[in-house]
């Protein structure tokens, strides 16, 4: 199991870097003149945020006033401490540290589809880690997080990935509501919610995203994968990301059609005085927010563009004239 | 300029575990140079906002973890260390496999303050010596679950349900013009499809409710006190929530859908037979919003049973139709 590369940016944060040199104390000690390419990697932080600590840490000491400081020093490629005290021990984990690990650690085991030997390995790490945390681990019972996903189409992909071969999908398309069939060269899983495999489409010569529960079927191709080299997206700001040229959509919706705004990535949405929203936000084709207008129905309705709004009246009276060809049926019989 | 936070806790840190016996407050205030700068003796005030500051940094440090204690000499002095026995962290060691494995969980949390313990966390085991990862390329394939929080209430739930102490929120029900003040004690939260509820005993109505965070409007405020309500030792928010989402309904409908369409319907559907005319008729499970799902298929799913959730598909058109 690796992890990708997406981390998420935060600003520096003094409990976070305390919390890190009390650890890279204990660290340094069993390895002098550790190399500083190397701690930064173990200590998942960037060659810079290593020095700034390696700055601090000198100015830190186990003592009164004038006593023991950290002798701590580097030459911007090792790092030295030249007065080793027994200070530096291991670390209890904090509630927060324990709940943090043991929570992601469940949640991912989880995953329908996982290999069980990666499953085997987490449920062994959360093991040990609620025994190491002892005390500290009963408030993670508190928080927890389920992921979706299709365990079947989940190993298929997985196997595809760590073989580096190409994938056949047939692929549901809510917004056309249609099936249709394409290769794609898989690069990495993403479980958001729900699980999503992001691929190099080879019909659409493009980067795309699949739901693994909308993949009606799979198979693992003989070819080989050669997904072209393409920057990693970091994903934390959703799967989802509207372009700036697309067309504006202005959805109207009552107190009943709020979630619109937990489900559509806006631009903006503005309070009306009924509890409703104004919500504003943009779709590559519009057409396909059709489902979304039909679904509103008194929960809100279509403003921009006049087309979209028709389209989805017209949807809604052939679906109502099928109605009544079948009342007229009944009274018939 | 003012000595870096980082800096003054570190050496507040270090000279608690250091100690063999408790430090008065005065020791520490006379050796920690960050305090010695920001609090000149005799300056007006001074005592009172160090004691704030000092036991601010206290509190922070509790946060990561570390176990202070407080001790009154005979002649009634406080006192404060940080044993090393109470500090320590257990013997532990992990294998290559567990070691990556607790190095993909600490890399999913996209919540500032539990992404940061999670580091935190895998610092801590790394010098307790975690087995690093040997190279950026694994034989394993390329997995990264994130757990998305963009609910404001989170955090402050999240250490309300950790600390137990009741909460009070403004919450707005999923068709109400108006958010209304709800009383909680908050037992659990949990994330399902990537938003999150809150399981918790409401005080108002005396009963258990579950709450969906992103219809909590303003600030989550503490409440003092305890709890009043057992909590129970099992909290389900998933099965409150599913049913929400018209899983687990118990009847079933029959609807006719046009060939080729309603994929995800199919796939659901508990038989299909072909009608012939470009249509088929499928039997599906009945739950809850399953008629706001049918009418996403506009012209291509129609109603056939029962006659109740035609109404609904009827209403519904009926409202789109208008306009």
């Amino acid at each position: 199991m690796t992890a990708g590369p997406a981390r998420i940016a935060r600003p520096a944060n003094a409990i976070d870097q305390t919390r890190r040199m009390l650890s890279l104390v204990t660290y340094l000690k069993e390895r002098p003149g550790a190399r500083v390419a190397d701690v930064a990697r173990a200590f998942g932080v960037s060659e810079d945020e290593l020095i700034s600590d390696l700055d601090v840490l000198p100015l830190c000491g186990t003592s009164f006033r004038g006593g023991d400081l950290l002798d701590i020093d580097t030459d911007g490629e090792h790092i030295w401490w030249h007065n080793v005290d027994d200070v530096a021990e291991p670390l209890r984990l904090a509630a927060d540290e324990a709940t943090a690990l043991l929570v992601a650690a469940r949640a991912v085991a989880t995953l329908p589809g996982l290999r069980e030997s990666d499953r085997g390995a987490l449920l062994r790490a959360t093991a040990k880690l609620e025994a190491a945390a002892g005390e500290a681990a009963g408030a993670s019972a508190r928080l927890s997080v389920t992921f979706e996903s299709e365990g079947g189409v989940f190993a298929d992909v997985d196997r595809a990935i760590s073989e580096r071969r190409r994938l056949w999908i047939r692929y549901y398309s809510p917004a056309r509501d249609e099936l249709s069939d394409r290769e794609i060269d898989p690069i990495r899983l993403v479980s958001i919610g729900h699980t999503y495999v992001e691929a190099w489409c080879r019909r659409s010569e493009a980067r795309r995203t699949f739901r693994l529960d909308r993949v009606a079927e799979i198979k693992v191709l003989d070819e080989p994968s050669e997904p072209p080299e393409v920057e990693l997206r970091d994903l934390s700001e959703g799967l989802v990301q509207p372009a700036a040229e697309d067309p504006e959509v202005v959805v109207e919706v009552g107190p009943g059609g709020r979630w619109v705004a937990e489900y559509y990535p806006h631009d903006s949405a503005e309070e009306l005085p009924d509890g409703g929203l104004r919500i504003s936000l943009r779709a590559p084709d519009p057409g396909s927010l059709r489902r979304l207008a039909l679904r509103l129905g008194q929960d809100g309705r279509i403003v921009a563009p006049r087309e979209l709004a028709d389209s989805a009246r017209d949807a809604a009276r052939r679906a109502l004239a099928a109605y009544d060809g079948l009342d007229a049926d009944r009274e018939r019989l | 300029m003012a000595i870096a936070k980082a800096e003054r806790l570190m050496n507040l840190a270090l000279c608690l575990l250091g100690t063999r016996r408790a430090l008065s407050k005065r020791e520490l205030r006379d050796s920690i140079e960050a305090y010695v700068e920001a609090f000149q003796r005799g300056s007006a005030g001074s005592e009172e906002s160090f004691n704030r500051m000092f036991e601010r940094d206290k509190d922070d440090l509790r946060e990561l973890g570390l176990v202070i204690e407080t001790v009154e000499n005979l002649d009634g002095d406080v006192g404060y260390l940080a044993r090393r026995d109470s500090n320590r962290l257990p013997p532990v060691a992990f294998d290559p496999e567990e070691a990556a494995a607790l190095g993909l969980a600490a890399k999913v949390w996209q919540q500032a303050r539990l992404a940061g313990a999670a580091s935190g966390a895998l610092q801590k085991l790394r010098a307790a010596g975690l087995p690093e990862e040997t190279g950026p390329e694994s034989t394993h394939g390329a997995l990264e679950p994130r757990i998305p929080v963009h609910e404001s209430a989170f955090e402050p739930l999240m250490l309300a349900c950790r600390d137990r102490r009741p909460v009070a929120f403004d919450y707005r029900k999923s068709n109400a013009v108006r958010p209304e003040p709800r009383q909680v004690e908050p037992w659990a939260l949990e994330c399902w499809r990537g938003h999150w509820y809150l399981a918790g005993f409401d005080r108002d109505r005396g009963a258990e409710r579950v709450f969906r965070l992103s219809r909590i409007t303003g600030k989550v405020r503490s409440r003092a006190g305890r709890f009043t309500a057992e909590v129970p030792d099992v909290v389900t928010v998933r099965e409150t929530v599913a049913s929400w989402a018209g899983e687990g309904g118990e009847g079933t409908a029959r609807i006719r859908l046009r060939t080729g369409s309603g994929y995800p319907l199919r796939a659901r559907a508990l038989s299909v037979r072909e009608l012939g005319d470009g249509w088929d008729e499928l039997e599906i499970p009945y739950g809850r919003g399953l008629d706001a799902w049918l009418v996403e298929f506009g012209p291509d799913a129609v109603v056939l049973g029962p006659a109740e959730l035609r109404a609904d598909v009827v209403d519904r058109l009926r409202a789109v139709a208008k306009g």
